[in-house]
């Protein structure tokens, strides 16, 4: 599918010969029903994962912030509200709808979605052996994960309880019905434990951010949101250097959420980075998905911030979640599914101008000094390890 | 107890004195100790492994607080404490073994009597040993009994077997101490003899008519150096002093003394001279569980010549130098500073370190680190008494050494582990 052409020239006269495929991306929305449909409802390529980010990082004003909390009206460490009920009048269940009900949640990891989509499934499957109700889960996996082959949390999340349900029938419970249950539980819990990872990764990082230290943040992810909190309620004297994050204004939101802890923050455009590292003593990043290599596969401008740390000496430090190591090997920078996200410059931009509209970039392990994680602090070498004990 | 505990205060006080060299030493000598804390301590027919490790935490807890710099001391302490742990697994998964039999004729039983779900002794045993494992993605989604839970389990299944398995019990409970103290036996041993394994290796590293590079004296490096002659390699070995200690001096006369051709250097000359050099061989005081080295003061400006002229950087270090920890500050924390006497001489000096500024302190501070941090980068090559390794294979070495659990000793207040 991706055609790696020396020339630009050549790619040009094939778009042109090939004008009834919309290869180009235009800023048209995708067509909106698309809930039961298995087929890939994105033919332009974009990347439902990303808009899914896009509208959580979006810049709230503090009223529509107070609105939103009034409306979800607990903390999420509270019990979420019971599963809706799925089974409308003639409606037939679909993992894909739970799904994205579960992910359009701001505070709830991709995994976690995932998994709490496919605890659905089982919930709602009339498989009488552990047999059927594989059968059913992998299913139920394989078309979440064909829905949305740009997220790789969701992949993982799949694969991970695929992997923990083979195994656990292997070896316990005789009887099917306390090992359906027992499995609705552990996905139940798989929030918890993605909170509690998230609070490990905080506790694990904060002996690495010393007083007076300046920290580069990249991107809004929560692990790093939670890093920089547990700091500050430490009493650590830091400040923070977001960059702007275009499109998505991550910085944007990043910033106020700092602001509130009473960090000091300065903002920098995206350019900005190579001329304010010298001041900067590390970076500190989340991931969308670690791969195979060690390396992190984040936003883009991940690995330009990296290669530009790296350069200066500066250690860049991943803040991610295990269930992220995923099962790839990217060899460049193409070399993975293509995620697209619409980019608004707020002028109009002539038809024949080509937009680069990846929304993200691989950074390779050698820029990368070390990885937090909720198994440890790891150097990128060891995450092929893991992933080849759990998988072989 | 008396007994141990006025050991444990004199080694605490020489510790915190700095009278001990060496990490060989303090390692050898924190497993004696720990040894006899062992064989002294009392432990309750429940769950021993944990009093041990209590124990052992407690214990330790003083001796890394007494002198933290000296890496070595954790490091034992927490070598003690996955040997407690691998004993206790691999008795219980013994017992679960013998017990298996009998357990599944006796289901119904079981069921009535426990209040715990009813788990395979597979299931146990397989928990039991993934514990044991620092967390992983294996075990993300499992919901895993407690240590304490264990052996518990263990013991009520044998209570309500009879007495032909609680005979077995007690021999169980000596045996745990007993399998305990002949590990930590081994480790000492391997503690005395490191210098020999490493020794043996010298051949496949060094070759013929090649220039060996070193700084300051280390009894390692020079065990490794004279092996190598002694399979009769020809080489030559260039010597630099290690300023303020001076201690290249020895290791250049102790390196004449068994037959070698050396050179000596100062610090210096040292990037003047590495273009000359084959091989970059240096002992260590600590390997970090990223790569990094902690090393004598002067090291770090070897290894940055060694790299700019593409010399390979091998260090030398023995198990017992390998710590489980990420250094996130170690120029500092992890750095000692000296006397300032090894710099200046006092009498020439005086007036100049008494001379105040309007603030009061001396216009002249004299520093004297002891350690140099060398990031993993830097180094090509570590070779242990088990092999040559990578600096980005450390974290293997540390998953068979240490337990996850250990990485803090500190002695929790609550009973379970």
């Amino acid at each position: 599918m991706w055609w790696r052409s020396a020339s630009f020239i050549l790619d040009k006269q094939q778009n042109d010969t090939a004008q009834t495929i919309p290869d180009t991306l235009t800023l048209s929305s995708p067509p909106l029903s698309m809930a039961d449909t298995l087929q890939n409802p994105n033919p332009n390529n974009i990347s439902a994962y990303y808009q899914t980010r896009a509208a959580h990082h979006g810049v709230v004003t503090s009223d529509w912030l107070a609105q939103a909390q009034a409306a979800v009206g607990r903390h999420p460490d509270d019990v979420l509200p019971p599963e809706p009920e799925v089974k409308v009048a003639g409606k037939p269940f679909s993992v894909i709808h739970e799904f994205n009900n579960w992910r359009n949640q701001p505070d709830l990891a991709e995994a976690v979605a995932a998994i709490r989509a496919l605890a659905a499934v089982i919930r709602n499957s009339e498989a009488t052996t552990m047999m059927e109700l594989e059968i059913e889960l992998k299913k139920a996996s394989d078309s979440l994960k064909s829905w949305d082959t740009t997220s790789i949390s969701l992949t993982a999340g799949c694969d991970l309880f695929m992997r923990y349900v083979t195994r656990t029938s292997a070896l316990e419970y005789e009887d099917f019905n306390s090992a359906k249950s027992r499995l609705i539980e552990r996905a139940e819990k798989f929030g918890e434990i993605s909170y509690k990872a998230r609070r490990i990764i905080a506790m694990l990082s904060q002996d690495f951010i010393f007083d007076g230290c300046t920290i580069l943040v990249h991107g809004f992810s929560r692990v790093v949101l939670e890093v920089l909190k547990t700091a500050a309620q430490n009493k650590k004297l830091f400040r923070v250097f977001c960059t702007e994050g275009r499109p998505d204004r991550t910085g944007l939101r990043l910033s106020n959420e700092l602001a509130k802890l009473d960090v000091p923050v300065k903002l920098l455009i995206d350019s900005a980075v190579a001329y304010s590292m010298d001041e900067v003593d590390m970076v500190f990043v989340g991931a969308d998905g670690v791969v195979e290599s060690g390396g992190i596969i984040n936003m883009m401008g991940t690995y330009q911030i990296a290669l530009v740390a790296h350069s200066m000496d500066k250690p860049v430090y991943v803040a991610a979640e295990s269930y992220k190591f995923a099962r790839l090997y990217p060899l460049d920078q193409k070399d993975m599914a293509p995620a697209l996200r619409p980019i608004d410059f707020g002028v109009p931009i002539p038809s024949k101008v080509e937009v680069e509209t990846s929304a993200r970039d691989y950074t390779p392990p050698q820029y990368l000094t070390l990885l937090f994680t909720d198994l440890g602090v790891l150097t990128p070498s060891v995450v092929s390890d893991e992933l080849i004990q759990l998988y072989l | 107890m008396p007994d141990v505990q006025a050991l444990v205060n004199d080694f605490l006080n020489k510790l915190k004195k700095r009278k001990i060299e060496g990490s060989q030493a303090t390692s050898r000598q924190t497993a004696e100790l720990l040894r006899s804390v062992i064989s002294q301590q009392r432990v309750p027919y429940n769950n021993q492994a944990g009093a041990l490790i209590d124990a052992v935490k407690a214990v330790g807890e003083q001796l890394i607080a007494a002198n933290p710099v000296e890496l070595a001391v954790g490091n034992i302490v927490r070598r003690v404490l996955h040997i407690i742990r691998e004993e206790d697994l691999s008795l219980t998964t013994a017992a679960m073994a013998g017990l298996n039999l009998s357990a599944v004729s006796d289901d119904e039983d079981d069921e009535e009597r426990d209040d715990l779900p009813v788990l395979s002794a597979a299931v146990v045993a397989a928990a039991a040993r993934s514990t044991l494992r620092p967390p992983s993605l294996q075990t993300l989604l499992e919901d895993m009994p407690d240590t304490a839970a264990i052996p518990h389990t263990s013991s009520s299944g044998g209570d309500s077997e009879g007495k032909s398995k609680s005979a077995d019990k007690s021999s169980r409970s000596r045996k745990l101490k007993h399998d305990v103290i002949e590990a930590v036996n081994e480790l000492i041993q391997d503690i005395t003899t490191c210098h020999e394994q490493i020794a043996e290796q010298a051949v496949e590293h060094i070759h013929q008519n090649e220039v060996i590079l070193t700084l300051g004296s280390s009894r390692t490096v020079l065990e490794f150096l004279c092996a190598a002659k002694e399979k009769k390699r020809s080489f030559r070995v260039f010597v630099a002093e290690g300023a303020p200690r001076y201690q290249g001096h020895l290791l250049a006369k102790e390196l004449v003394a068994r037959g070698l051709q050396t050179t000596l250097i100062t610090d210096s000359a040292v990037f003047a001279m590495i273009s000359r050099v084959n091989m970059v061989i240096v002992g260590a005081h600590a390997v970090m569980a990223n790569g990094g080295v902690i090393a004598p003061v002067g090291l770090n400006m070897v290894a940055l010549a060694a790299q700019k002229h593409a010399v390979p950087f091998v260090v030398l270090a023995g198990s017992h130098k390998l710590c489980p920890l990420y250094p996130h500050n170690p120029e500092v924390l992890l750095n000692e500073l000296r006397s300032p006497s090894e710099l200046l001489d006092f009498g020439e000096f005086s007036d100049c370190l008494d001379f105040r500024s309007v603030t009061g302190s001396p216009l002249l501070h004299v520093v004297n680190p002891t350690f140099d941090y060398v990031p993993p980068k830097l180094v090509s090559l570590f070779i242990t008494d088990t092999g040559g390794h990578n600096p980005s294979y450390m974290y293997r070495l540390i998953a068979d050494y240490y337990s996850a659990d250990d990485l803090v000793v500190k002695r929790r207040t609550t009973s379970g582990n």
